[in-house]
């Protein structure tokens, strides 16, 4: 049973502010739960909370229902995959993932069985007499993993272990990653900075930002049914597009920009009766990429707007359109094979189903 | 001119280097050959000099104790420039002030620092055995019992040096990634087995520098005896650069000094050889 629970948790630097402020994380046994969010946003120091590197200042941490608030490290059956590795470099592959066993006096026919038996899972048989530095990224990557394997924890954390790698590489590993967790059915933490890392190996995803969660929930989930304008940001490649505007008072249900550039009818809206209570209120409008076409779908409520194109990217099978609405820069994921060039008007049709209403003074979703 | 620019911008290195560097070891190598006591010319006496150093007893002696000295001050000053760099290498409060005053003796002028020790070790009169005596136990000669003589001087030329091996041993400390220990403590390493299995090897490069550099002050040993004890007693601390020192400039052997000079330097190179073979470790 490796269920981890955060109840309350809170980390302060001597007498300075909260950096971590009231973490409440239900952790379920098996689970595969990443932790993203922007840089400072207080990850890694949640993670090393839960590691033992870092006390709590507050709260309890619940490892397996065992509270291990003062639990030394190596006593909380977990075991943790560096950012840089942190593999010792004068050890060779086999040293290093045997260390951990060889300071607990385990045997040393079981230390050969255990190292043989994650070096086979991940592959690297043929690398444990080498040293780190005759390594490459990634095998220093399953090294370090491997290291973590052969003490078969309860609970896997691992700091932004693909961090250092490169893009091609990086999606490897993640899929590596996903059948690791498959093979071993252990608990893992991940902590990333990078939203797609977590959309793909999240069974659940902690969105953190200054040390508050801002949402826990399923990747489709944070993806569709973001809770406040910040994950619905964060989450997402290219961004999510914003567009600040006001509700009308009285009459139909309509949606206006700041400036004027885009005025939308939303009283046949599934948005309608949500919006009703904001009505003359600041809200922000947030629509993805992929949620603004070229020609209208049939059947479906699609407003047109006529923009001009700011910059094309092309990237083989979709055009990343920019263009300026208000003075909010927007990007439309659009056709390949639409003949668009920098400067040109062009008709988009917007699915407005698939539209997000924040309240601008909160910056909550409204549904 | 234009052509000539860099010759000129590098001629006053070489001329530096071929007068107080190449000429001195060429014109040693050749003295090691010759008779010369400065003032008469100098007479060709062939192998003569090395032969005579394989018979000469005090020099053998000389060497004697200078590894003697080495034997205590090269493992004395090690243990404690770590043990000192570990501690401020912590948090402490005051490391910056403790920092400074490990490394004062160190720029301190050795005449003076031996002067200090001098009086400090006194039978006499020295603070140290006046503590001895104060707490009922018998006073030591820590200067006059030959015994004792070479490993007095071992500890203060500790003390005098070690400030800057503290600062080596800190600088070398400092480059091992914290990550390292955190790993070693959710494996449940000790401290002592952080030390043995992380620090240690990880500093490998700078306990080689530390004896290396310790081994070549080591033989150099010359002012503290100089001035403490002259080599006494019973030349118990006659170094051997005092001994080619005496050689030179008190009986102006000067092919002899310079052929124990050269046979040193060779000694020094093959110590720091098997040094290099035993001590250092590649990470």
């Amino acid at each position: 049973m490796s269920r981890v629970q955060l109840d309350h948790i809170a980390k302060a630097y001597g007498n300075g502010p909260r950096v971590i402020r009231d973490v409440n994380l239900d952790i379920q046994d098996k689970e595969f739960v990443v932790l993203v969010g922007p840089s400072g946003c207080g990850k890694s120091t949640l993670l090393r909370m839960i590691a033992g590197l870092e006390a709590i200042t507050d709260g309890t941490l619940l490892i397996g229902d065992r509270r291990v608030n003062d639990v030394p490290p190596n006593e909380r059956d977990i075991a943790m995959v560096f950012q840089n590795y942190a593999l010792y470099p004068h050890m060779t592959v086999y040293e290093n993932m045997a260390f951990g066993l060889k300071l607990r006096n385990m045997p040393k026919t079981e230390i050969k069985d255990r190292v043989t038996a994650a070096a086979r899972l991940l592959e690297i048989e043929n690398l444990l007499d080498r040293k780190p530095k005759d390594m490459s990224g990634g095998q220093r990557q399953r090294v370090a993993i491997g290291r973590a394997i052969v003490r078969n924890p309860q609970v896997f954390l691992f700091d932004e272990p693909l961090s250092n790698l490169d893009a091609k590489l990086r999606g490897q590993m993640r899929i590596e990653l996903q059948k690791l967790h498959r093979d071993l059915q252990a608990t893992m933490i991940y902590v990333t900075h990078d939203q797609i890392e977590a959309m793909t190996l999240g069974n659940r995803i902690v969105v953190l930002r200054n040390g508050d969660v801002q949402q826990f929930d399923t990747p489709i989930t944070l993806y569709n049914q973001p809770v406040n304008r910040f994950v619905a940001g964060f989450i997402g490649t290219p961004p999510m597009n914003f567009l600040p505007g006001r509700l009308s008072g009285t009459g139909p249900l309509q949606f206006q920009s700041d400036q004027g550039a885009v005025t939308l009818d939303l009283s046949q809206s599934v948005h309608a009766p949500a919006l009703a209570s904001f009505r003359g209120h600041a809200v922000t409008l947030g629509i993805r990429a992929e949620h603004m076409s070229p020609v209208p779908v049939p059947g479906r409520s699609m407003p047109e707007l006529t923009v001009q194109a700011d910059a094309v990217e092309h990237t083989g099978n979709e055009a990343l359109t920019y263009f300026h609405l208000d003075d909010q820069r927007f990007v439309a994921r659009l056709p390949a094979d639409l003949p668009l060039t920098f400067g040109q008007s062009f008709r988009l049709f917007w699915e407005l189903d698939k539209c997000h209403f924040f309240d601008a003074e909160t910056e909550l979703a409204i549904r | 001119m234009k052509k000539l620019l860099p010759y000129w911008l590098v001629a006053p290195y070489v001329v530096h280097m071929l007068v107080f560097v190449a000429f001195p070891v060429v014109f040693s190598v050749v003295l090691t050959f010759h008779r010369w006591n400065i003032i008469s010319p100098m007479e060709f006496i062939g192998p003569d000099n090395y032969v005579r150093l394989f018979k000469d007893r005090l020099f053998w002696q000389a060497l004697f104790n200078t590894f003697r000295f080495l034997l205590v001050h090269i493992p004395l000053q090690i243990g404690i420039a770590l043990g000192l760099a570990e501690l401020l290498n912590r948090t402490l409060r005051g490391a910056a002030f403790f920092r400074a005053a490990f490394f004062l003796p160190v720029i301190v002028s050795g005449v003076v620092v031996t002067i200090l020790w001098q009086q400090l070790l006194s039978f006499n009169s020295g603070m140290l055995n006046r503590l001895i005596a104060g707490i009922g136990l018998p006073r030591v000669a820590w200067l006059d019992d030959p015994a004792v003589a070479m490993y007095s001087i071992a500890i203060m030329a500790t003390w005098k040096n070690v400030g800057l091996y503290v600062i080596l041993f800190l600088v070398g400390l400092q480059t091992v990634p914290p990550q390292y220990y955190e790993a070693a403590d959710l494996e449940g390493a000790t401290n002592w087995q952080k030390f043995r299995y992380i620090t240690l090897p990880m500093i490998n490069p700078t306990i080689f520098t530390v004896v290396v550099l310790s081994t070549i002050g080591g033989f150099s040993l010359f002012i503290e005896p100089y001035i403490m004890t002259e080599g006494g007693p019973l030349n118990s601390t006659l170094s051997a650069v005092m001994y080619i020192y005496q050689q030179a400039f008190q009986y102006y052997h000067m092919g002899y000094s310079a052929t124990l000079g050269f046979f040193f330097a060779l000694l020094i190179l093959a110590v720091v050889a098997i040094q290099k073979r035993y001590v250092e470790q590649e990470i």
